[in-house]
């Protein structure tokens, strides 16, 4: 009878996916823009939004419908829980610190019991249940999916551009030079001659990792599991590196023999995709109903104009990656599809609340190309400055006999209060000479001291949560 | 004008006069960080009073005001004077009587232009309100949403919510924010009152009207119902109005009604020719009276639109279902009441025979 139960047990699993029981959201997010600190806010949030009335925007809140949120186990028992527990404690802990950066894939449930509005429904069930599954996982995982429709070739013409830029000439010269002057049609035994492809790709991983470590920018020439290998540490699936020989690009490339360096390269570069990239994304991203993705426009703004240009690229990759479509029920049962996005700008409590708006307006520059193509395919998009926690306060204070709206926390070092005034936040996108000139300094507060029996303060939280789940508590 | 071609360089004055100038011209103009919905500039046109009244039309109507004023006061003159003439006592008493009668009349046209004031202050703030929601800014709406508390406060009692909106409210909302703060809290607490008004005024003409016996009648309780509604209802969003400014607010009712109507016509004709079908088996009278409840809530809707500050979305929009099923279960109630009345009197009268016939029977045995 195994089979019987095996088929009840997926036919009501369908339905409840069919009544929208289950919402998965998904959290992205280049490493560093603080995906971490924002889901354990959103758990945060959602499991002292019953009782209490701070979430104003989030209207089952508002209207009292939410009557129980816990957190749960998910069914996918092979993925870890996110440490919430853990990241509660150690940003409310006497010295608070935020939670350490995602090294591995996780998973949060929530669950939560409301009243029922629709007034149809309502005649067959008073309460009803909603499961809101979220991912964690690390940021630099999501650089690998520009890949998935980048041929070997033509990853190595991306990266052979990427490294002719004037601003990694000192970093990636040594191994430029070495890898260009490569003989790619010499046969080699991959098993004898691994070591040396091995130390090669250790090299401009190398080069490339000292290059991100003083201008934090991100790029394809780097794939995500060069940064983070998990497990795969030292394989030699990630022993590979792009072929950057104008020479060799120009040519066709079946004339080369199949076991020609060449064609070792690729066919590593092949298997990382297929079977390591592929993967996580199905796994993880293919049932995906709503998302958010989160940018980190303070440290844009702080870096200069070559980096906001790298940045708005990767972005641009990256969300062309996701499947979206409306969602209608017969697409929902099988292969459901993003249909609401949210592109948030994260940090917001380090710049004063009048100037939300620049920055919002700021961060929808770099995303209204694919914003546009976005909404064009019926998805609700919608971008905010948020922030998960908030560490200042504003305040209005006098500066040259005008009064200047600042924030107000705790010094990131001394830990004494400061309050801040960060310059004017643009609205625009900037020129190259304006980029040079403009002055702004956002430097980050440290952690007030913040009561555990209480919900994080936020900026926005309550919008967030309206947007990505407010309209499944029907 | 000079002839020949010039060029200026940056070290030159004029290319940094040039370039000041420039730069001026943007920082006066700062644009807002205008919503998607705002993405367009907003093109609508509207015309401008195309009827030009000629110098003589307009001056018809004050002209004859004056020459009746001042007709009336002549002859209100000749009057007294002649009543003084025949004794002194007479005249002083009428006198006044008169005088009375202008300072009262005088203190009645203030508070109706004072009325009218309050209208079309509210007006304006619900025009500055609805531009600040189109745009992204900040800090603006704070003193007009206070404005609008003070005047509320003025004539109802909203402490409670008042306190559950500045619990809300936070300095990094935005002007955007702060309003929908304002509309879901205050605003929301007052439009359950105003229903509970409305219900309450459609419900009561539906039932006199029900149960009136004379047309005229029907006419008088109408209107003395639904003025009686509009001054409530506009005295609680807190721009009281009085008999003269009620008139012009009567006047904008009915006139939006007349616009509105169309297009509502459509959503409840379905609904409405259900209950009609209903009303119609019950009796005319009881469908008449339905009738006017449900005109009378159509107006005192069209009064909570006009009076409140923060416009209505689809989503906070007072419904007419909303009263009309109070209205339809009043009414049904007072036609059951009065049939059961009637049963349950014919029922006693019966038992009563029967208790007599059988007091006879003892006798008799």
């Amino acid at each position: 009878m195994s089979w019987y139960k095996n088929a009840k047990s997926k036919a009501e699993h369908l339905v409840q996916r069919g009544l929208d029981k289950h919402v998965r959201v998904a959290v992205t997010g280049l490493s560093g823009a603080g995906k971490t600190a924002f889901i354990t806010s959103f758990i945060n949030q959602l499991l002292y939004a019953p009782g209490e009335e701070h979430l104003t925007f989030f209207a089952p809140c508002r209207e009292g419908r939410l009557l129980v949120s816990k957190l749960a186990l998910h069914e996918q028992l092979h993925i870890p829980a996110f440490d919430y527990l853990g990241s509660i404690k150690s940003i409310t802990a006497e010295d608070p610190s935020w939670p350490a950066s995602t090294r591995s894939t996780s998973q949060a449930n929530i669950q939560c019991r409301f009243m029922v509005k629709d007034k149809w429904l309502s005649q067959l069930t008073e309460n009803s249940f909603l499961t809101i599954e979220i991912l964690d996982y690390p940021g630099e995982w999501l650089l690998d999916l520009p890949l998935l429709s980048l041929s070997f070739k033509e990853w190595s013409q991306l990266c052979l551009q990427y490294l002719e830029s004037e601003r990694r000439k000192p970093f990636v010269s040594n191994v430029f030079d070495k890898l260009s002057q490569l003989q790619y049609n010499n046969v080699i035994d991959e098993a004898e001659q691994g070591e040396q492809l091995g130390e090669l790709a250790n090299e401009y991983k190398n080069a490339l990792h000292d290059y991100r470590k003083s201008y934090n920018d991100f790029s394809l020439a780097l794939p995500g599991r060069f940064l983070l290998p998990g497990e795969l540490k030292d394989s030699p699936a990630l022993s590979f590196f792009p072929v950057i020989s104008p020479d060799i690009l120009n040519l066709d490339w079946e004339q080369f023999e199949s076991h020609s360096v060449l064609k070792v390269l690729e066919r590593r570069y092949n298997y990382y995709q297929k079977h390591i990239i592929r993967p996580f994304f199905e796994e993880y991203f293919s049932k995906v109903d709503r998302q958010i993705v989160l940018l980190d426009t303070i440290a844009v703004l702080q870096s200069d104009y070559d980096s906001y240009q790298d940045l708005k690229e990767t972005i641009e990759r990256l969300l062309v990656g996701f499947s979206y479509g409306r969602s209608n029920w017969l697409k929902r049962l099988f292969s459901p599809s993003i249909d609401k996005l949210m592109i948030a700008t994260t940090k917001a409590d380090l710049v004063p609340p009048d100037q939300h708006a620049s920055l919002e307006s700021f961060m929808q520059k770099i995303v209204t190309q694919i914003k546009n193509e976005i909404g064009y395919d019926g998805v609700d998009v919608e971008t905010m400055a948020i922030a998960s926690v908030a560490t200042s306060v504003p305040v209005t204070t006098e500066h040259n006999g005008e009064q200047l709206l600042c924030v107000k926390g705790l010094d990131d070092k001394s830990g004494e209060s400061v309050i801040h005034y960060p310059g004017k936040v643009p609205a625009k996108t900037l020129s190259r000479e304006e980029w040079r000139r403009l002055t702004i300094d956002f430097s980050p507060f440290a952690l007030p001291e913040l009561n555990p029996d209480d919900s994080l303060p936020h900026i926005r939280m309550d919008k967030v949560l309206q947007f990505l789940i407010g309209d499944k508590f029907v | 004008m000079s002839d020949k071609p010039v060029k200026f360089y940056s070290s030159d004055k004029a290319h940094q006069k040039a370039e000041k100038l420039f730069n001026q011209q943007f920082e006066d103009s700062q644009p807002l960080v205008r919503n998607k919905s705002d993405s367009a500039v907003d093109l609508s046109v509207s015309l401008i009073s195309t009827q030009q009244k000629s110098l003589l039309t307009k001056l018809f109507w004050p002209s004859l005001s004056a020459f009746v004023i001042f007709a009336a006061g002549y002859e209100a003159a000749i009057f007294i004077t002649s009543l003084y003439n025949q004794h002194w006592l007479l005249g002083g008493g009428i006198g006044f009587l008169g005088g009375v009668i202008v300072l009262s009349g005088a203190y009645s046209l203030y508070k109706g232009w004072r009325a009218r004031r309050r209208f079309k202050k509210r007006q304006l703030q619900k025009e500055t309100i609805s531009g600040l929601l189109r745009v992204n800014s900040y800090g603006q709406a704070d003193a007009v949403l206070r404005e609008v508390s003070d005047d509320i406060s003025s004539a109802a009692n909203i402490d409670k919510l008042k306190q559950d909106y500045d619990n809300r409210k936070q300095q990094i909302h935005n002007d955007q924010e702060l309003i929908q703060i304002y509309s879901s809290t205050i605003l929301k607490g007052l439009d359950s009152a105003a229903i509970d008004i409305v219900t309450k005024h459609a419900t009561e003409g539906a039932a006199m009207v029900a149960l009136s016996p004379l047309a005229a009648v029907d006419m008088a309780l109408v209107a003395w119902r639904s003025s009686k509604m509009i001054q409530q209802l506009s005295q609680l969003y807190g721009c009281p109005q009085t008999a003269l400014g009620r008139f012009e607010m009567t006047k904008r009712v009915f006139k939006n009604m007349m616009l509105a109507g169309a297009s509502e016509l459509v959503a409840d004709a379905g609904v409405e020719m259900l209950g009609k079908g209903l009303t119609a088996t019950i009796s005319t009278k009881a469908a008449q009276g339905i009738g006017v409840g449900l005109l009378i809530a159509r107006m005192g809707l069209q009064t909570m639109h006009l009076c409140r500050a923060v416009p209505y979305n689809s989503e906070t929009k007072p419904k007419l279902s909303q009263v009309r099923k109070s209205v339809l279960s009043k009414v049904i109630g007072l036609i059951k009441s009065a049939s059961s009345d009637k049963s349950n009197k014919q029922s006693e009268k019966v038992k009563q025979q029967e208790a007599l016939k059988q007091h006879n029977g003892y006798d008799n045995s």
